[in-house]
């Protein structure tokens, strides 16, 4: 009965999510050419907003989210997400080039065409090198998106040569002409995407070096300037300021003239400053008791749904003991019981047995799930057998997990879980501003724990590509924490990322199954979370909540006061 | 002052010789009160020890306090047999979509909104008595297996305070001049830091990489890294009352006697000055292990002190935080009982001390 009554709690705040949605989306659907907001957005005032905090301020370093939600604001790329709601959210758009390439030479070469007359907020000219800048800051930095540019000509040269100015000869760049061309050593269909995402933002290339800059973030080209008030992870803040220069048509420019980014890990105290109203907005979800009651109490300010495409999944490392044998990670997938893991988060967590997320291009779900019913128990004794032949009984086993909540929680059940079946585990907790880049280290030798996915764009190579690829296992640190290397694997993601991902969506789900089958088992995929929005009274939720950007979570340019 | 300079040791036996051959002039100017029965307890021939003991069984309260603290020690000694025979669980186990019988009606342990079970008492035949955490384990489980990690922690960090602190006590305190200053100096830098502040500073850099001090290696999920960093910070506050008291005794009449028959530094410092120290070291050493487990509590509740999954009080508060309008308990009861350890110890401690010298007023200045 609490199961049904959740979920027609969940239906009706889904239908009023969808009400939002449409008037939101009738307010984005107005967003002029000169990108203003119409309708009846307030302009102006300052918000607060409440984050455990951008992982880094450098948008070729960021990882997480919150950075991304920020970051978007103020570094713009040759291509961006449509600033809007629901579906159209992940529309691409041409940002600093004037429109969106067709590619040719089978699929293999795009040409770019900078926007004439932009300018970063310290008023240098923006130029088509700066994107080349960008390009070889990701490849040089080696961040984890780094391997969304492989497939550019030249990429391999670039990084062995491992000098900031070595060729990229791929990109050729015209800065008189702002001609752009870009050539790919193979058809690669996301690669549109990762001109698109936050972390393919440029900045002038005379500041924007060939080091980490959290420290002292290049001025950018987007529609907010930043400025660091205090890096702390702990009790930080930062200041977005709309940037007076900022002129690009197809993007929108914000409606509040501040946002003040209050960084700190409480995310209980969060809550309750957005409550109290002394934050107008916080990019965590409410956590243990507060969370009902805020879906109690908050209805008209509060918003909850499918929203960002995600899995939460544990790594298995395969590359050391004992998760580099098939029984050990198939043991663990056996074990698991998502009906435990949907209790710590509230209710929250759907259970899945694909690493895809539904929605996305590619989804199918497994049925039946080789590891029994995903809404079902956990097999603990064929774990437990399992785990015997395979002769790990008493082997150690370190979970890995960060601070954050419920993530601790969730650790502490995969150690209880591994050593019902036989394994000796204990747990360990990074901040979790420093977790992914740790686990995601091959030196780390991490070798089970907490991981996600939340999509960087509407397409399921941005999981199979990054999550489960030899390419992505080379990055530093890694998104591929398991360090999966298999051919099969490598070869269809090539394959399918040269098509469109609609053409070959059948291909994306045979992979998608592939990867969780029981003669490869390479993750533990158990739910996909429902995303919150949660706003002071000062907001207007009803027409600019920005809830559910499916590229960035919640728009921050939509946002505005009542 | 005048009893923590009786000197002991030869010069001790000597002294006791003195009173017993003149009893008549050490009862010669009697007056009234506490003082007075001490006085002529002395007389008699009673020793110290034996004096202190009588006075401490006169402190009811304090014995009452001891007591409850010997039954925590007790029960957390029991821990095991509770888990085992009794909650049918052990310490780590989570039991998140279990079903509990009440009656006639059942409760998960874990709702489906991730709000854990009350305390059941003895209705589920004794497992969950005191309900469940968020994780579904069994808060009384818990709350033992806490209980003797509080005592391990603050026991053994006392114990590493006390030893580090009487040498340095010592050394600092009876050879005076650069060495003096130069510890005195170091003491002084650890003391400025507020000792919370640099125990979550030691902890959170220990906890992720562990210690590594030539071949010794403590890995970070370690109890042994609280009890360091805790035994650590608290040097300097027993050190600097103790080096005080040894820089009053080296200038006594007994360690000039022992200088005269040619004992060595060393020699005085442990076998003249130390004795010396003792009662002292015994008032602090109760005051020391409170101390401790508090902070062990601030440490963890921080995240900078046991690691999970081992139990702590000060962790499962920080656990309970979260849920603290609708599950109360899981932040109350570790709660109730980090008070009664702590307040039992202070108490007693401070009956030691009353016993131990009534005219004293031992602190450990935090």
């Amino acid at each position: 009965m609490r199961k049904r009554a959740r979920l027609l709690g969940a239906t009706a705040m889904g239908i009023a999510a969808i009400l939002a949605l449409v008037a939101c989306g009738s307010s984005s659907n107005t967003t002029s050419s000169s990108g203003t907001t119409a309708g009846t957005a307030k302009q102006g005032g300052t918000i607060k907003i409440g984050t455990v905090g951008p992982d880094s301020y450098d948008p070729q370093e960021y990882q997480t989210v919150q950075a991304d939600s920020a970051l978007h604001l103020v570094y713009e790329g040759l291509l961006a997400f449509k600033d809007a709601t629901g579906q159209a959210s992940t529309e691409l758009v041409p940002a600093l080039a004037d429109s969106i390439p067709t590619p040719t030479n089978g699929g293999k070469t795009y040409v770019f065409h900078i926007r004439p007359g932009l300018h970063y907020s310290d008023g240098e000219p923006v130029v088509a090198s700066d994107v080349v800048n960008m390009v070889k800051r990701n490849l040089f930095l080696g961040g984890p998106f780094s391997s969304f540019f492989d497939d550019i000509a030249g990429t391999a040269a670039y990084a062995a040569a491992k000098k900031p100015n070595a060729p990229l000869t791929g990109m050729i760049a015209d800065d008189k002409t702002g001609t752009l061309t870009i050539n790919l050593t193979t058809p690669d269909t996301r690669v549109l995407y990762a001109f698109a995402i936050g972390e393919s933002g440029v900045g002038p290339k005379r500041k924007a070096v060939f080091k980490n800059m959290t420290g002292h973030p290049f001025p950018g080209d987007g529609p907010y300037t930043l400025k660091v008030v205090s890096p702390s992870p702990t009790n930080g803040e930062f200041i977005l300021t709309k940037n007076p220069k900022f002129d690009i048509p197809t993007i929108a420019k914000g409606n509040v003239q501040q946002i003040d980014g209050m960084v700190s890990t409480n995310v209980n105290q969060m809550t309750e400053n957005v409550i109290n109203g002394t934050l107008d907005y916080m990019t965590e979800d409410p956590v243990g008791d507060l969370l009902p009651q805020v879906e109690a109490k908050y209805k008209d300010r509060f918003l909850i749904g499918p929203g960002y495409p995600n899995t939460y999944y544990f790594f298995m490392n395969s590359t050391i003991p004992p998760f580099n044998k098939l029984a050990a990670r198939q043991a663990v997938n056996y074990a698991i019981d998502s009906r435990a893991l949907e209790r710590i988060f509230g209710g929250r967590l759907h259970p899945t047995c694909n690493l895809l997320p539904p929605g996305m291009v590619g989804y199918q779900p497994i049925t039946p799930c080789p590891w029994g019913d995903p809404a079902g128990p956990g097999n603990i004794a064929k774990a437990t057998a399992l785990v015997k032949s395979a002769g790990l009984t008493g082997a150690p086993v370190t979970v890995w997990t960060n601070n954050k909540d419920p993530r601790p929680a969730i650790a502490d059940y995969l150690r209880s879980t591994l050593d019902q079946i036989g394994f000796k585990a204990s747990t360990k907790t990074l901040n979790q501003l420093v977790y992914f880049s740790t686990i995601g280290a091959r030196s780390t030798k991490a070798q089970i724990g907490f991981d996600d996915w939340f999509q960087d764009f509407p397409h399921p190579g941005d999981f199979m590509g990054n999550l489960l690829t030899t390419e992505a296992a080379k990055a530093t640190p890694s998104f591929n924490a398991g360090f999966v290397s298999d051919p099969y694997v490598d070869a269809q993601v090539n394959k399918l990322d040269a098509q469109p991902a609609a053409s070959v969506a059948s291909g994306w789900a045979a992979l998608d199954k592939y990867v969780n089958d029981p003669q490869h088992a390479y993750v533990v995929p158990y739910g996909n979370e429902e995303d919150t929005a949660f706003y002071s009274p000062r907001m207007n939720v009803a027409q600019c909540s920005g809830y559910p950007d499916l590229a960035h979570r919640v728009d921050w340019l939509l946002l505005c006061l009542k | 002052m005048a009893r923590r300079e009786r000197p002991r040791g030869p010069s001790r036996r000597a002294y006791n010789r003195a009173v017993a051959e003149e009893p008549a002039a050490a009862v010669a100017t009697e007056g009234t009160g506490f003082e007075d029965i001490a006085r002529l307890e002395h007389a008699v021939g009673v020793g110290p020890w034996k004096l202190a003991a009588r006075r401490l069984r006169r402190n009811k309260v304090a014995l009452a306090f001891a007591v409850l603290f010997i039954l925590l020690v007790a029960t957390a000694v029991a821990a095991p047999i509770w888990a085992h025979d009794v909650a049918h669980t052990d310490v780590g186990t989570n039991h998140l979509t279990e079903v509990l019988k009440e009656g006639n009606k059942s409760v998960y342990v874990v709702a489906l909104n991730g709000i854990p079970a009350g305390p059941q008492w003895f209705n589920a035949g004794g497992k969950f008595f005191l309900g469940a955490d968020a994780n579904g384990r069994d808060i009384m489980v818990r709350l033992l297996y806490g209980a003797r990690t509080s005592l391990e922690i603050g026991v053994s960090a006392a114990l590493i305070t006390t030893i580090f602190a009487v040498i340095i006590a010592l050394l600092a305190g009876y050879l005076g001049g650069i060495v003096d200053t130069v510890i005195s100096r170091i003491m002084d830098v650890v003391w400025a830091f507020p000792v919370v502040i640099l125990g979550v500073a030691l902890g959170t850099a220990l906890s992720i990489g562990g210690l590594k001090i030539g071949p010794i290696t403590i890995q970070s999920g370690s109890l042994l890294i609280p009890i360091l960093i805790i035994g650590f910070v608290y040097v300097p506050y027993i050190a600097r009352p103790l080096r005080g008291q040894v820089f009053s005794l080296r200038e006594k009449e007994f360690i000039e006697a022992a200088r005269a028959q040619g004992m060595g530094p060393i020699r005085i410092m442990f076998s003249e000055i130390l004795p010396n120290l003792a009662s002292t070291i015994v008032v602090f050493f109760p005051l020391s292990i409170a101390n401790a487990i508090l902070l062990e509590a601030y440490l963890s509740f921080l995240g900078a002190g046991v690691q999970p999954p081992t139990p702590s009080w000060g962790e499962m508060i920080s656990e309970g935080i979260n849920l603290i309008t609708t599950a109360p308990h899981l932040t109350i009861v570790p709660g109730v009982m980090l008070v009664l350890t702590v307040l039992s110890l202070n108490i007693f401690g401070d009956g030691v001390r009353d016993a131990l010298d009534p005219r004293a007023k031992v602190r450990i200045e935090l």
